[in-house]
């Protein structure tokens, strides 16, 4: 048994330097195939992210009217701050597009710039957002005061915690690229994250929508 | 494979609509141009069209080859979303509705016979008690007055054709007796007060209210 597995072991890189060698032409393809699988993969991922985020839109449509007699959204929301913080998330989202297009290009200046301005931009969106939750939190309305608050920091929460972990995977992505140039590897992963940034830009729209413009509804 | 990537103009054009598709209902808002229902409607049917908008020309769906699982997942999850969404506002908004704080209130004064009177609880009225009746009958209450005991009942028996409401103090001035606002008895309905506040009460028809009566629990 064990000699079966050692040999195995030895014959697997010899049969795929041959295949290799006689399928050059077909490499393409399989690469291709490759990350159509991960794309598919990661596109399953977000859609189960989307349920959830449903989820919570549903909670924050029941409670929203349960202040406990405490301000509501209509008192508490700033609306040029939610429009700016939606514009800065809606450019973010154009720039990571313009950024993989030209990954895709193979031009990795071009590539490494657009993505940092996104980059830029998703931190100065999330900087509106802390701004926001800790000044509700020093006015005294935290998580625990009321139904409606507890659903949009909920809400609202799970979308920065989004945008935070996909700035620490752009920026980890970025340093790579810089350092080791779009090999088809880094390619692959840029395209996960600027779908991932699109996705939370839809999200956005409808926490924009349902959140801040409905309380003055 | 390349077609199913975006080119410069579809995320210029992507942008330049959703831009667009942000700052219409934004400026919809602040100015109250439209209102209520008629607004949120707006403002949504507003952010469902840029979400297509993006679906479209970022995510470029629809332009995967066959078959198009992605499209297709997608397709199943927003189901699943209109499921959830739909489902949960609608079970929690009759929830809401048939648990209204007077409704709630009602159920534990007559059921439990727990209400509050002033800030004062009445105490549950429990063990055997009696039940008097007041046949309503031509616009007219009989008898007019009652004479009973604290947790004893009274039924209203509504024996004309007409809706009635009845309803506690003056008609000018109603007032609340045990944590009832009012009894609505269709025509021919009966309902059963339980008298868990002691004193004389008297009460009248909202919708005709020249028919008039009272009643006394001792305590």
């Amino acid at each position: 048994m064990a000699e079966a597995l050692a040999t195995l072991e030895r014959e697997k890189p010899a049969a795929k330097k041959t295949a290799s060698k006689v399928a050059v032409t077909e490499h393409n393809d399989h690469e291709e195939a490759a990350n159509d699988r991960t794309t598919f993969g990661f596109w399953v991922y977000l859609m189960t992210d989307l349920l959830m985020f449903s989820i919570l839109f549903a909670c924050y449509a029941v409670l929203h009217g349960n202040t406990l007699g405490a301000a509501s959204g209509r008192e508490l929301f700033s609306q040029p701050v939610a429009l700016t913080e939606t514009l800065l998330l809606l450019t973010s989202s154009f720039t990571a597009g313009i950024g993989m297009f030209r990954a895709r290009q193979g031009n990795k200046n071009q590539a490494l710039a657009w993505f940092g301005a996104t980059f830029l931009l998703g931190l100065a969106f999330l900087g509106l957002e802390i701004n926001e939750f800790t000044k509700f939190v020093h006015d005294g309305h935290t998580l625990r005061s009321n139904g409606f608050l507890s659903s949009f920091f909920v809400l609202v929460g799970t979308h920065g915690a989004h945008i935070t972990s996909g700035l620490l995977w752009m920026g980890t992505t970025l340093a790579f690229v810089a350092r080791r140039g779009l090999t088809p590897g880094l390619v692959r992963k840029l395209s996960l994250l600027s779908l991932f940034w699109h996705f939370l830009d839809i999200v956005w729209i409808f926490i924009f929508t349902i959140v801040y413009l409905q309380a003055q509804v | 494979m390349k077609r199913e990537h975006g080119t410069i103009q579809s995320y210029i054009t992507g942008f330049a609509l959703s831009v667009v598709f942000t700052l219409i209902p934004y400026f919809l808002v602040v100015t109250q141009a439209v209102k209520g229902i008629v607004l949120f409607g707006t403002i949504l049917a507003f952010a469902l069209a840029q979400a297509l908008i993006q679906v479209l020309f970022f995510l470029h769906l629809g332009r995967e080859r066959k078959p198009k699982w992605q499209s297709g997942f997608l397709l199943a999850t927003a189901g699943g979303i209109f499921v959830v969404t739909v489902g949960t506002f609608w079970i929690m908004y009759h929830l809401h509705e048939n648990m209204m704080p007077t409704q709630a209130e009602l159920k534990l004064a007559q059921d439990e016979g727990i209400a509050q009177v002033d800030g004062q609880k009445t105490g549950a009225c429990v063990g055997a008690s009696q039940m008097h009746m007041v046949v309503i009958k031509n616009g007219v209450a009989s008898p007019s007055h009652t004479d009973a005991k604290r947790c004893d009942t009274i039924m209203f028996m509504n024996e004309d054709n007409t809706s009635r409401d009845i309803a506690f103090g003056p008609h000018s001035n109603h007032q609340e007796y045990g944590g009832v606002d009012d009894v609505p008895l269709s025509g021919g309905q009966s309902q059963t007060l339980t008298l868990n506040q002691s004193g004389t009460q008297s009460f009248h028809d909202h919708l005709h209210p020249e028919m008039t009566g009272d009643f006394t629990a001792s305590p």
